[in-house]
């Protein structure tokens, strides 16, 4: 068990230099090789093809990428939460990073893009809600045509594609960031835009929030 | 199933604000937020914004839950060991 510092005390002995700096440093790489072991004892699926040794070796490389970002990092942390909590986000943000792409990487970009001319509008109007009245089932027929014509005609093809993989797919951001040489800000904004040109279509033609979702909420 | 994640998704669609903070921002935040959640505080009403974010991203939502989990832990104390996790993996 790591020895409890305050704060102040994290960042003094890490910026310190000699034995004291050592034990911190020791005792950081502890704490995130077990926030590592912690994400990754929970994702276990996501290694499926390694054995154990690999996974645990995953683990110390993960802690030292970990470590070495928090030290590169020292400058930002700002005190508004305890360092630890801090400091284990870089641990998990790597870890996820890593299960993540293990669990992926036999996928090609192809798969992850797949949607079949269509199959992701067949995806929207198979998914027909049972025992409607016929007025409320050719309103989610009208919200599902709002929404392919908005795919179709107003998104880009990057915000199409984007919005396939990781929608319909399913397929994680870092994998999509990874596949696509952009980062997550550039993703995310992606589908931001989308978001936001799906939205403003549905409202112009009159679907307000509450009457659509409830549309979609009266079934089981 | 299908039909759970495509509600969700027309909530997301719903839920879409002008400005919305990138996921650089959100990982910069994240830890106060865990703070102020784990003191009790009402988190989502201080940061509203970084509560939009994690609503929309899944990514930075794993992150977050994770990172939730094991804060919880430690404050109480009950955080595993190093050696319990490497026993737990197999």
């Amino acid at each position: 068990m790591s020895p409890t510092r305050t704060n102040e005390e994290w960042l003094a002995d890490l910026r310190a230099s000699g034995e004291v700096q050592e034990a911190a440093i020791s005792d950081l790489r502890d704490l995130l090789l077990r926030a590592t072991l912690y994400f990754f004892s929970r994702n276990l699926g996501d290694f499926g093809g390694m054995n154990r040794d690999e996974i645990l070796q995953r683990a110390e490389d993960g802690a030292q990428e970990a470590l070495i970002a928090v030290l590169n990092h020292l400058s930002d942390f700002r005190g508004d939460s305890k360092f630890t909590t801090w400091a284990y986000k870089f641990a998990i943000n790597i870890a996820l990073m890593t299960a993540r792409r293990e669990r992926w990487k036999d996928v090609s970009l192809d798969e992850l893009s797949f949607s079949d001319d269509g199959a992701f509008f067949e995806w929207m109007m198979h998914d027909k809600s049972p025992g409607l009245a016929p007025d409320q089932s050719a309103m989610q027929g009208e919200v599902r045509a709002i929404i392919e014509e908005v795919i179709e005609r107003d998104l880009t093809d990057k915000q199409r594609h984007i919005l396939i993989m990781m929608v319909f797919n399913e397929v994680p951001m870092d994998e999509v960031v990874r596949r696509l040489g952009m980062n997550r800000n550039a993703i995310y904004k992606m589908l931001h835009d989308a978001r936001r040109k799906l939205k403003g279509g549905l409202q112009a033609r009159g679907f307000e929030v509450d009457e659509t979702l409830a549309l979609f909420s009266a079934e089981g | 199933m299908e039909r759970n994640r495509f509600k969700n998704w027309l909530r997301n669609i719903y839920e879409t604000q002008d400005e919305e903070i990138s996921c650089t921002e959100c990982f910069h935040l994240v830890s106060h937020f865990v703070e102020l959640e784990t003191s009790g505080e009402n988190a989502a009403a201080k940061m509203p914004h970084l509560k939009q974010h994690l609503d929309q991203c899944r990514a930075c939502r794993d992150e977050y839950e994770m990172l939730l989990a094991l804060t919880r832990f430690e404050n109480e104390g009950g955080a595993p060991s190093i050696d319990d996790l490497r026993s737990s993996i197999r």
